[in-house]
């Protein structure tokens, strides 16, 4: 690790929100206004900041930058180039897990410190979908980890030159995906905070700097998570002519654009809709696909 | 680290870790005393993470943070008072149970100064070698051999815990009083 590192770390992180927001801007069909965008940021930090009158009012306070700390991890942890080192820790994958797991209690502290009646059932809300989430996501992330037979995100991308792991453990990407979009959250899993339905939820009564770090944090969640789908399943930064960090950029805009695009397009569904496809569904899968992958392992690998 | 940045990290952070660990006994709201905590297993996580203990620090944010947040959860649906807003007081049978904690630790700290720990394992902090994720095959193998039937037996006595939380949970509650026709018997018979 150089002294550079953290910066690049930051860099990347702040330069890719910015992009995911133009992104996003590029979805809902509206035409790309990076002034417009940077205007209506200014606004968001202007504001005051609110205190909700309720005794766990310092938890309110701490989720913002929890949350926060917890994306800036999530993008450091995903291998964007041969040679570019966030935290690249032989066990990267893991952290990648740990970081989002902190998500969770950064909502719950969002919407528990909030106090009020809506602000207090998204916080639960999004405690039940991530108790049901997390698990098939970490189980996935041992799967993939298995054929390169090391948890370094790295080298889980060296061992797709060949073939991406989207091909060889397909029911793996089809778990990870909404998983990764809800801890990221994404619509149409956004059941703990849509502004249609539950009025911002765990995040209705946050203003001015909080609302921004908010903001930003949901913006590296979803760099993060896109970035370390193409990572793990779209064979990272292999592939021909173009320089290898180009692909990556490549891919990770093409999975978040649709990750944002099926949050445009699909229903948000009910949550014991979703979270008894989680328990009954998703958690059985994700032992299938651990034995799937143990299997291709064994043959291919 | 060099000996000198580990222990600048390592004291401070074990500090802030024991406060917090206190501070779980004295607020008296549940979803408090579960973040805090989350608060000092994290710390103790980035402790293990200062001491090049690479593996067990990143497992123990994760596993913590998803564990902490099930307490939490657990918590506020049992408590009568999960809030903390009536200063319940959670501590029971003070004198006996002070006694066994300082026991305990007693016991605990006379272990970890008496027992004749291996040399740290310091790879090159994973910089591309093969060998850097040594300690992640050392705990494998030790998971997979020696201490497969204790962690079996935790895994299923952790496993019956569940169930009987989720007993618990369902029909009268932890009161055992039954509620024939206020709420519906079987969630799942709703989907049907």
């Amino acid at each position: 690790m150089s002294n550079w590192t953290p910066v690049a770390v930051l860099a990347v992180a702040l330069g890719g929100a910015l992009c995911v927001a133009l992104l996003e801007q590029v979805v809902q069909g509206a035409r790309i206004a990076p002034l417009a965008l940077l205007r209506g940021a200014a606004a968001t930090l202007d504001a005051p900041l609110t205190t909700p009158h309720r005794p766990d009012a310092w938890l309110y306070h701490l989720a913002p930058p929890l949350l926060l700390v917890a994306a800036v991890v999530t993008v450091a942890t995903v291998p964007w180039a041969p040679g570019f080192r966030g935290i690249d820790l032989s066990t990267g994958v893991i952290l990648f897990a740990a970081a989002l797991a902190y998500v969770t209690p950064a909502v719950f502290m969002a919407g528990w410190g909030g106090g009020s009646p809506l602000a207090v059932l998204g916080a639960f809300r999004f405690l039940a979908l991530m108790l049901a989430y997390a698990m098939p996501l970490a189980m996935v992330l041992t799967s993939v980890a298995a054929p390169a037979e090391s948890l370094r995100p790295a080298a889980i991308v060296d061992v797709q030159a060949t073939v991406p792991m989207i091909v060889s453990q397909p029911l793996a990407f089809a778990l990870f995906v909404p998983s990764a979009m809800a801890v990221a959250l994404l619509a149409p899993f956004d059941l703990a905070h849509a502004r249609t339905e539950m009025g911002g939820g765990a995040f209705r009564h946050y203003t001015g700097v909080h609302a921004g770090l908010i903001a930003l944090a949901q913006r590296m969640l979803v760099l993060g998570v896109a970035g370390m789908t193409a990572a793990l399943f779209l064979s990272g930064w292999h592939g021909p002519v173009l320089p290898p960090a180009a692909w990556m950029v490549l891919k990770t805009a093409i999975v978040a654009a649709l990750m944002l695009y099926a949050g445009r397009v699909l229903p948000r569904p009910p949550l014991d809709w979703l979270l008894a496809w989680a328990w009954k569904a998703a958690i059985p899968a994700a032992i299938g696909v651990i034995v799937w992958a143990a299997l291709v392992t064994l043959l291919f690998y | 680290m060099s000996d000198l940045a580990t222990a600048l990290v390592f004291w401070p952070a074990a500090a802030f870790m024991l406060v917090t660990a206190l501070y779980v006994f004295r607020t008296s709201s549940m979803a408090r005393a579960g973040l805090l905590l989350l608060a000092a297993l994290g710390i103790e996580g980035l402790i293990f993470l200062a001491l090049a203990s690479e593996f067990l620090g990143v497992l123990l944010l994760l596993m913590m943070s998803g564990e902490m947040v099930i307490m939490v959860f657990f918590m506020v649906m049992f408590m009568a008072d999960p809030g903390g807003l009536m200063g319940m007081d959670m501590t029971h049978d003070k004198r006996r149970s002070a006694g066994a904690a300082v026991a305990v630790t007693a016991a605990l700290a006379a272990l970890a100064l008496a027992t004749d720990w291996p040399a740290a394992v310091m790879d090159d902090g994973g910089r591309g070698s093969r060998g850097s994720g040594r300690d992640v095959q050392q705990i494998g193998f030790e998971i997979m051999g020696r201490s497969m039937f204790t962690f079996l037996f935790a895994g299923v006595t952790i496993l019956f815990a569940m169930v009987g939380g989720i007993l618990l949970a369902k029909e009268g509650g932890r009161l055992g009083l039954p509620t024939p026709a206020s709420e519906p018997r079987d969630h799942g018979a709703q989907e049907a």
